[in-house]
């Protein structure tokens, strides 16, 4: 039989890119927490670490790409952004020390969600720029974690999200357009947050994500007749999770207390034998470079594979040797379960700021 | 071989000016291409200008756009000045290299708002960066920023204070409307391109949805204009899932407009006297349209899943369509807007088989189902009617029947797999939904043998 192995060497090539060092500072963090540290050892006795995470530089780092205005830009000086502010917060969540914590700037970062925030309730992406379902969960994952929640911060923003949701059952970028799996799982994991999965249609949703897994390659799709990609790996299987709880709220009885519902051993296999770079790190399909964003991606798809339900219902299907195993996700922030409740916990102790910045509808959004 | 600041200098220079020049030399570049040659050449020049393409050797590549680059945010950070001139090519090098840099997209926004670009230049620069990155989000955001932007110029009130600010030349021949149509066609024109480019473009047939929310709201003609030109696309690209999903935009927004100019047709206005006027003299005509609409798609999907068996994105379409159409006709049946259940409920039943122990018979012979609803003389219903065999419309039997003859000619796992997947859709989600769409008895216990 062959053996499966998992080698993770984080490299560090600089990409010219924009929004890149906030993203690859949680890529790579959150890539890093995935392992254990015992994991790290065993795994890659063959390849070297070269993984350096100074904290505190990191902090300093992110500090830099915050603006004054509030949020985090791709990099310093630079506007803020939301996919930035995501990246950075969790990345700042991974690392869970006070001097992390107290780089956000929480009250700029609620004047700066007011800033973005649109009267039909969706967000846009930075100021000035444009709407799509990305931008609800960006805000919904940073305000919840640091505890930013006003009553009307999210005004109107599940109605709008449930607008994205179309005939197909997945989520569409905006309003009208095709499901999508990145679309779907944002729209969907910001409603988990503010409370109100119950409003989908869940079980289409149901229906179409699961026939996004591929049954040759085992792997997901990101939309219909589409090539699997390992980076759904995680924002599609990534829906079961929530789905099981959505239902399971709702108390339906015939809920798996086993398994998500999705072929767990299939995927686990189409990660570990085709997303995997020789030389360490992760990517989409054979034939494709490595990069920060799928290393990232499908070692959290990997991770959701191999962990089943919470506490007493927790059960682990690891494929291949023991080494193979990951530490367990939280499904909606994508960071991990103890530094997600330690971000709450310590961002709770704070109060609520008050919004010191114009409102939407005062700003010129032209 | 370490190249010193100096070397690089020169080098960018060179390639800045040589793109510059290439623009002039031939305003009619239509695509932009990396040229695979890793091998650095100094003395060369990178850019290739071949009749209309523009090649941009890759050697220079990892030069260039660092430094590009790092000027153009050396000058955001107002620690290097930077003239307009420059901008503009800098910007146009960087952009034509890596079309997702936002900050240089910035740019060149801030040069159109002070009136140093002309917008037709940066429209002209999205579509040659298209043609190398069909995808890239941030060149649809920027071509959609600069249409909201032209729009806005080209208002009413916009155009008089052009006007008065600089003499008319030739700018008075132009009408509004002329130019928006060219502009409409041009935008479908870019993205049929980017869409042929890369499969399933998601980018580009949301900007085509886009376009037709924003520059042609409500625009019947487009529409219409829009399904026929896409229909040979979609019969050439039968997996692309975006393609279809557009037509099936497409079919919503027509029957949802259709369905409006229904509703002001259905209120005649009354004389004075007491009596109602006639509405349009074929008032009917959008209840025809859209069932018409919705059997032409049907027809084409049959025909495609036919000829070429087992494309997953046929069946997702015909499910859509399927769903649309059903939607519609429960809309229909049960909606305020309607102006003749009786016709709908006779249109059911000549669409539909005979049950096997059906009293109603299927039939033309319609005064014997509206007789009792409508008294006087013959209403457009019964004219229609009476013009000649109606179109047989999607519904469940014929459904199911054309799942079966599938399955019995087909030779392909996965279009069996697709049509067994449909059917079991059809009975668990339509069937299921709506009474009047259960499929009769006889049928099922056909399909329950394996």
């Amino acid at each position: 039989s062959c053996s499966l192995s998992i080698t993770v060497h984080v490299f560090s090539n600089l990409i010219m890119e924009e929004a890149s060092p906030p993203l690859r500072c949680f890529s790579e963090s959150h890539s890093s927490e995935l392992f254990s540290d015992d994991g790290v050892q065993t795994v890659t006795s063959r390849e070297q670490v070269s993984l350096t995470l100074s904290i505190s530089y990191v902090c300093q780092f992110l500090a830099r790409c915050q603006s004054p205005t509030g949020g985090f830009g791709g990099g310093p000086c630079q506007h803020a952004h939301l996919a930035p502010t995501y990246a950075a917060v969790n990345a700042l969540c991974i690392l869970g020390t006070e001097e992390a914590y107290e780089v956000i700037s929480r009250e700029k970062l609620l004047d700066f969600l007011y800033s973005v925030k649109q009267p039909d309730g969706s967000f846009v992406m930075h100021v000035g720029g444009e709407v799509d379902v990305r931008s609800a969960y960006c805000a919904a994952s940073v305000a919840s974690l640091t505890n930013i929640i006003t009553p009307t911060l999210f005004d109107g923003t599940h109605n709008w999200i449930l607008s994205c949701q179309n005939w197909e059952g997945g989520l569409g970028g905006v309003p009208g357009l095709e499901a999508h799996g990145g679309y779907t799982f944002c729209g969907t994991a910001a409603l988990v947050i503010l409370g109100k999965e119950h409003m989908l249609d869940l079980k289409t949703l149901l229906r179409w994500v699961t026939s996004r897994q591929m049954r040759f390659e085992g792997g997901f799709q990101g939309r219909c007749n589409k090539l699997v990609d390992g980076c759904y790996s995680f924002w599609q299987a990534g829906l079961l999770p929530l789905l099981h709880r959505a239902f399971f709220k709702e108390g339906d009885s015939t809920l798996s207390v086993s398994s998500w519902m999705f072929e767990r051993k299939a995927l686990q296999e189409y990660i570990l034998l085709c997303c995997q770079n020789p030389g360490g790190g992760l990517l989409d399909k054979p034939g494709k470079s490595r990069d920060f964003y799928h290393t990232c991606y499908c070692l959290s798809g990997l991770s959701i594979a191999q962990h089943f339900g919470n506490k007493d219902l927790h059960n682990e299907l690891i494929l291949g040797r023991d080494e193979n195993r990951l530490v367990p996700t939280h499904p909606v922030y994508n960071i991990c379960p103890e530094k997600v409740a330690q971000a709450i916990e310590h961002f709770h102790r704070l109060p609520v700021p008050v919004q010191t910045g114009p409102t939407p509808s005062a700003m010129d959004q032209s | 071989m370490a190249e010193s600041e100096e070397e690089v200098d020169v080098l960018v220079q060179r390639v800045v000016k040589d793109i510059n020049n290439a623009f002039k030399r031939n305003p009619n570049i239509d695509e932009i291409g990396l040229i695979p040659c890793p091998e650095v050449r100094y003395n060369r020049s990178p850019i290739v200008l071949v009749e209309n393409k523009l090649g941009v050797e890759s050697w220079c590549v990892k030069f260039l756009l660092p430094y590009v680059h790092n000027r153009l945010l050396l000058y955001r950070q107002r620690k290097q000045w930077l003239d307009r001139e420059a901008l503009v090519d800098i910007t146009c090098t960087l952009l034509l290299l890596n079309p997702d840099f936002t900050t240089a997209w910035n740019v060149r926004k801030e040069l159109l708002q002070c009136g140093v670009l002309n917008p037709e230049k940066d429209l002209y620069l999205v579509k040659l960066a298209l043609s190398k990155h069909p995808k890239s989000p941030e060149t649809w955001i920027h071509r959609r920023w600069v249409l909201q932007w032209l729009q806005k110029e080209c208002s009413p009130s916009g155009q008089e204070l052009k006007d008065q600010a600089e003499p008319r030349g030739d700018a008075v021949g132009r009408r509004p409307c002329e130019r928006l149509q060219r502009a409409l066609q041009e935008e479908m024109r870019v993205c049929a391109d980017a869409a042929g480019r890369y499969p399933s473009n998601y980018n580009a047939w949301s900007h085509r949805i886009w376009v037709l929310q924003n520059m042609a709201k409500g625009n019947l003609k487009v529409l219409h204009d829009e399904l026929s030109s896409t229909r040979l696309w979609v019969s050439m690209h039968l997996s692309d899932h975006s393609g279809f999903h557009y037509r099936q935009h497409l079919l919503k927004a027509l029957a949802r407009e259709l369905s409006q100019v229904g509703e002001t047709e259905l209120h005649p206005s009354k004389q004075p006297n007491g009596e109602s006027t006639a509405g349009a003299s074929d008032d009917n005509h959008h209840n025809d349209v859209i069932p018409q609409l919705f059997h032409e798609e049907m027809e084409l999907c049959t025909d495609l899943i036919e000829s070429f068996p087992g494309h997953e994105t046929l069946w997702c379409h015909r499910r859509h369509v399927f769903y649309l159409w059903h939607q519609w006709r429960r809309e229909h049946l049960q909606g305020a807007g309607s102006q003749s259940p009786p016709l709908t409920h006779t249109d059911v039943l000549l669409s539909e088989e005979p049950c096997d122990d059906s009293s109603t018979s299927q039939t033309m012979d319609v005064d014997c189902v509206l007789d009792g609803s409508k008294h006087g003389s013959y209403t457009q219903d019964t004219k229609r009617l009476k013009r000649g065999p109606l179109l047989p419309h999607p519904a469940l039997p014929s459904e199911h029947t054309f799942v079966s003859r599938i399955l019995t000619d087909c030779r392909s796992t996965e279009q069996n797999r697709f049509a067994i997947a449909y059917r079991k859709w059809l009975d668990s989600v339509i069937g299921f939904h709506d009474p009047y769409m259960q499929r009769p008895r006889h049928i099922t216990l056909i399909f329950l043998a394996p």
